[in-house]
């Protein structure tokens, strides 16, 4: 049988593409060096670690493939024969993670926000590490020396005391590990501020005056230079945290209803979602509150000065290209513009400047508060209990459970000073927050910044998904003239009123309580302005 | 026809396929541009072809002098020709070998996935058409609307429950999660075209088989599936597109991530530290198109000759 | 014809492997949505009768229903008519080359959009045309009309229409090819007839050839209508539905509602209202269909 002349090409392309098939297909996600004994590996631990430590990776194309994690990896599994780690790349999408919890096939340490943690804690899908914090870390103690952090308590070995503990769920449980930290910040062009004789801003005003002369700027071709780059999750998570910390601090002697004795020495003047639910039946954060108003009305003004397009995550372009003055993203961009070798123009980093009284006559003048902060928070999933009874109560199966055992030693291990150094400074992108690891030099801004005073709440990781979902697309909608102030309050009223339904369903807050409190407070009230005319109290 | 009246036909299919094929040409130019590029402008030759095109073109004219590059590591070395062209092929082909490594285990998968469930749809649709065509038995009206009616249920209805059978039935992160719900669903389309396919069939072809004392396996073999040519093309490319580009299922339920396929494979590498490696994205975009490519070029005929074999005769 | 009249044993044994996996992966899952939808439900954690409360909530009360009903009839329309005229009118051209290298070469050329895969399509336009220095910007600052240039898919005014957009000029290969078979079998007697009667060009082409097609006409239409009204894959990966609810379509806000927002009652009860929805367009159909296939003479 001849084949015919057509089907060569067909054939020559199905070797050529058997060929490429053909050899066995490698777990390019396994790394260690169990593979000396891989059929020993009792324990096949899978840990997501995120995108900034993914072995043999190139963080935003530049550089050498990542080693640290891998290297550290190889040591644990030297130590412990049994047991193999596997890194795994999980898409950063919530839905995602909610299939796999809820099917049990997460992996067995995460890295998601914890405050998307704190509403499924009570389905058992994750487990507190407050017992082993509380107790020392086992790799330090038999170093010997006792001077050393982690020697008495696991907690000791955390630089940043204060984010760390504030990661306490509402139920006073620690689910995560902050395991390093981040901080933003506006990069911007030196090169083009000298040229155009700008200055740093230092109070808000003088911000604005600088966007001002930027967006007047032509270039030599006649385009335009965006002052500020921005993208809509910054408008949503940040800037309204800064805006509401600037324009309701001076507030908090008279509505900060309950300091959390856990917590309250570090998160001084937190407002937790119980405290905002009661706010909201005295009307606070409707279209009466003024301060609340002023809160989005300063973004719109913000917004005039920013890319139109809020939704685009590719904004480094633009300013890599100069086609943007300035840029708001978090400290990993250090690295990348340090590492692009065609940059062709001088850059520097600051903080957002703090709100005055001509800004606002609400304005704190206090400098802005942190809003970067824990940065990969890693957590131990029900996987890691998977060899234990289900039916058991969390507390049992955590005790009997070994692989639990191996998992939390892994966690204790990463944090020994000279492992976590490995992982967390092979590059500089964020902030360990190990005792005994130093900042990377070019980071150092961003250390300093992060020692501020922390916000006064996090709207978006208070409430549920779906709120922040409805706020961030309502948000979208105000900022690109979609729909008027008033209808986005309207908006967002009903959007709190949702969460916090919500919310009651599965805790009641002693309303009692707060109410004693909110009565207690009333005379630091009485000399504050502009309050939300309080409902009747039946 | 006159000739005029080709060249404005040629003109406006040129003009069409111009603007059909102008994203891809983009996407095949960015497959060999760096970041840097990238960023700078949106179209451009890409370096990597002009240094490979200025080293051999110095080569061809006897030019010996060697040539200063930076190689992976950034360091400037001092190469001789040979060496140069080398090291910038190798530049050049950076995007489509670091997708292909990635791109790899999904293209099996795909395989093993589209390919089982092609045949399963194929194997079980005819053999339900062959015998709801051909045979009058109790119930076979009830049992053939029972079978068409689920083409109106919405793929999204069923996805939450299915997602939580799959599961209870151990099946996750399995070939079988794909491929057993994609033969349930694909066969009824198989059936609908191979009944009506049957159904003009005369019946003096069966009944002579069965006066030679054939059963029903006989039949099929024999028989049906060689008569029904035409429409297993049809039916295997419907379904091979439908499995190809269907992104959501396996998503979902390929918690642990080995066995994705080519749809929900790339939406991961968009979403992962890959993605802000530009020429590996748009090279897995390319290298994913391939396979398509060519079953296309060779199964068109017979997809034609299929459709308009009178099984779609509405 | 087809008249065997048999034993039904041996003819469900047959049917059986379908039918077990049609019952077990299509009917079992719609019967637990339909009557999860009845109750309040969340993974992992309990569960409580609600009756038909969620159906009241979504079509009462929940803010994104008529708009993501609408978005999902604008979208589908437009995806119906782009897809049956575009693709028919190149289809036609190139059948009517005289050619069979040149038909072949073209066919090969319309290919293109439907080898890469789906995902990438939508990536790949959102990436490159709609970004802020892609294609399309580009263009307009190219010409001079830079203050037309936006964020295609993040603007409120744009979105919903670049979405249907995507896919320009719509000339897929899937559509060509069925047109161009269509065209192909009709048979030579017809166009010889109409050259002999003076009908030619866009006469032939309205009065004949189109009517001749009307079968694949119906296969597309059907097909982008049932794709239309429970696709949201694409929309998810471009817009997740914003800005605002201006792109969301019900089974987008349902996928939400289940997996993200966790009340899987509340989407089983969106789900089966778009099932409802295709019933109703089904029951429909088959009162247009019946009249063909009685056309076609009894079985």
């Amino acid at each position: 049988m001849s084949i015919p002349h057509k089907y060569l090409p067909l054939i020559a392309f199905l070797l050529l593409s058997g060929w490429l098939l053909w050899p066995p297909v490698e777990e390019t996600t396994n790394v260690g060096a169990s593979t000396k004994h891989p059929e020993q590996a009792q324990y096949v631990i899978k840990f997501a670690a995120g995108w900034a430590y993914l072995p043999d990776t190139h963080p935003f194309g530049i550089g050498k493939p990542l080693q640290g994690l891998k290297n550290v990896i190889r040591d644990f599994e030297e130590r412990f024969p049994d047991t193999r780690i596997e890194v795994l790349t999980v898409p950063g999408i919530r839905e995602y993670l909610v299939t796999q919890l809820g099917s049990g096939e997460a992996p067995d340490i995460l890295n998601v926000n914890v405050e998307n943690v704190w509403t499924d804690v009570q389905k058992g899908w994750y487990v507190p590490l407050d017992p082993f914090l509380e107790q020392a870390n086992p790799f330090v103690v038999e170093q010997g020396d006792a001077t050393k952090p982690g020697y008495k308590q696991w907690w000791d070995m955390f630089r940043y005391q204060a984010i760390s503990r504030g990661k306490a769920a509402p139920d006073g449980l620690n689910y995560c590990l902050t395991f390093d930290m981040v901080e933003t910040g506006i990069y911007y062009n030196k090169t083009l501020f000298a040229k155009l004789g700008l200055a740093v801003p230092e109070t808000w005003e003088e911000f604005i005056a600088v966007m001002e002369k930027i967006q007047a700027h032509r270039r030599d071709d006649g385009t335009e230079t965006v002052p500020l780059l921005v993208n809509i999750g910054a408008f949503n998570d940040w800037t309204t945290d800064l805006f509401f910390d600037q324009l309701y601090y001076d507030l908090l002697p008279g509505i900060d209803l309950v300091q959390d004795p856990t917590r309250e020495p570090y998160l001084d003047g937190y407002l937790d979602w119980d405290e905002l639910a009661f706010l909201r039946q005295k009307d606070f954060f409707s279209g009466r509150d003024l301060r609340y108003r002023e809160v989005w009305k300063k973004m719109r003004e913000l917004k005039r000065y920013t890319n139109k397009n809020l939704m685009t995550d590719d904004l480094i372009r633009e300013f890599v290209t100069q086609r943007g003055a300035m840029i708001w993203t978090a400290s990993p961009m250090s690295y990348r513009l340090s590492g692009d070798k065609s940059l062709g123009f001088d850059w520097g980093v600051f903080y957002m400047p703090p709100f005055t009284r001509v800004t606002s006559p609400y304005a704190s003048g206090q400098a802005m508060c942190v809003i970067g902060g824990a940065a990969t928070q890693l957590e131990v999933s029900n996987s890691a209990i998977a060899d234990t009874d289900p039916s058991l109560p969390m507390r049992e199966r955590m005790a009997q459970s070994q692989r639990l055992k191996r998992v939390i030693e892994f966690l204790q291990f990463i944090c020994l000073p000279e492992n976590n150094a490995q992982i967390v400074n092979e590059y500089p992108a964020l902030l360990p927050n190990i005792i005994g690891v130093e900042t990377l030099p070019i980071l150092q801004p961003f250390a300093e910044i992060l020692d501020r005073r922390y916000t006064t709440t996090k709207w978006i990781f208070t409430f549920d998904l779906r709120f922040s979902e409805i706020q961030r697309r309502m948000l979208e909608l105000y900022l690109t003239d979609g729909i008027d102030l008033d209808s986005f309050l309207h908006w967002q009223e009903q959007n709190i009123d949702a969460a916090v339904a919500n919310m009651l369903k599965r805790k009641v807050p002693d309303m009692q309580r707060l109410e004693e409190r909110w009565q207690a407070l009333a005379p630091a009230r009485a000399i504050m302005q502009d309050l939300p005319i309080e409902e009747p109290q039946l | 026809m006159g000739s005029k009246k080709i060249w404005l036909i040629h003109a406006v299919l040129v003009f069409f396929s111009l603007l059909t094929l102008l994203p891809f040409v983009f996407t095949v130019n960015n497959v060999f541009r760096t970041n840097a590029e990238f960023y700078h402008t949106f179209f451009s030759v890409p370096n990597a072809f002009k240094q490979t095109l200025s080293i051999a073109g110095g080569a061809l004219t006897g030019d010996d002098t060697p040539i200063e590059m930076a190689d992976e590591e950034g360091l400037i070395r001092s190469l001789d020709k040979k060496q140069a062209l080398r090291l910038s092929l190798t530049n050049a082909t950076r995007g489509p070998r670091l997708a292909w490594k990635v791109i790899r285990p999904y293209m099996l998968n795909t395989l093993v996935v589209v390919s089982l469930t092609v045949i399963g749809v194929i194997l079980l649709g005819s053999a339900t058409a062959y015998i709801l065509a051909r045979y009058r038995f109790a119930g076979h009206r009830a049992l053939f609307f029972f079978i068409i009616s689920t083409m109106m249920f919405p793929g999204v209805l069923t996805l939450v429950p299915s997602f939580l059978l799959v599961k209870s039935l151990g099946l996750l992160n399995t070939y079988w999660a794909m491929v057993l719900p994609y033969i349930a669903a694909g066969q009824v389309f198989a059936i609908f075209v191979f009944k009506s396919y049957f159904d003009g069939l005369p019946e003096d072809l069966f009944e002579s088989a069965r006066i030679d004392g054939a059963g029903h396996l006989d039949i099929y073999w024999q028989i049906v599936l060689p008569l029904s040519k035409p429409i297993l093309s049809v039916v295997a490319i419907m379904n091979i597109l439908g499995t190809w580009n269907n992104f959501l299922w396996p998503f979902i339920t390929n918690t642990e991530g080995k066995h994705h396929v080519v749809s929900s494979g790339l939406f991961v590498l968009s979403t992962t530290a890959h993605a802000s490696n530009f020429s590996t994205l748009y090279a897995a975009y390319a290298i994913s198109s391939i396979p398509l490519l060519v079953l296309f070029i060779y199964a068109t005929k017979p997809f034609i000759r299929g459709v308009t074999s009178g099984a779609f005769k509405a | 014809m087809s008249v065997r009249l048999q034993s039904p044993l041996s003819c469900y044994a047959i049917v059986l492997p379908s039918l077990v996996l049609l019952t077990t992966f299509v009917y079992l899952p719609v019967v637990w949505a339909f009557a999860s939808s009845l109750y309040e439900f969340e993974i992992g954690a309990d569960s409580h009768f609600v009756g038909l409360a969620h159906y009241g909530e979504y079509l009462g009360q929940d803010p994104t229903a008529f708009p993501s009903l609408a978005n999902m009839l604008v979208l589908t329309l437009i995806a119906a008519l782009m897809r049956m005229s575009f693709p028919l009118i190149i289809a036609r051209l190139i059948y009517a080359l005289p050619t069979e290298r040149w038909r072949y070469i073209y066919r090969i050329v319309f290919l293109v959009p439907i080898v890469v895969p789906g995902v990438a399509v939508q990536l790949i336009w959102a990436d490159m045309i709609y970004s802020d220095f892609g294609l399309l910007n580009e263009l307009l600052r190219g010409v001079g009309l830079s203050h037309w240039t936006r964020g295609w898919l993040a603007d409120p005014q744009t979105a919903l229409a670049s979405i249907a957009l995507i896919g320009f000029p719509f000339v897929g290969g899937f559509e060509v090819l069925i047109y161009y078979a269509g065209f192909s079998s009709i048979p030579e007697s017809v166009n010889e007839a109409s050259a002999l009667d003076g009908c030619t060009g866009l006469q032939k082409f309205f009065r004949i050839d189109i009517p001749m097609v009307l079968s694949q006409l119906k296969l597309i239409l059907i097909l982008t209508l049932i794709g239309g009204i429970q696709g949201f894959e694409n929309i998810f990966i471009l817009t997740r539905g914003g800005p605002g609810f201006e792109t969301t379509v019900p089974g987008l806000w349902m996928y939400f509602n289940a997996f993200s927002f966790q009340r899987m009652g509340y989407a089983c009860a969106i789900g089966v209202l778009l099932f409802a929805i295709i019933f109703g367009l089904t029951l429909l159909n088959m009162k247009y269909f019946k009249s063909s296939e009685d056309l076609q003479g009894v079985r």
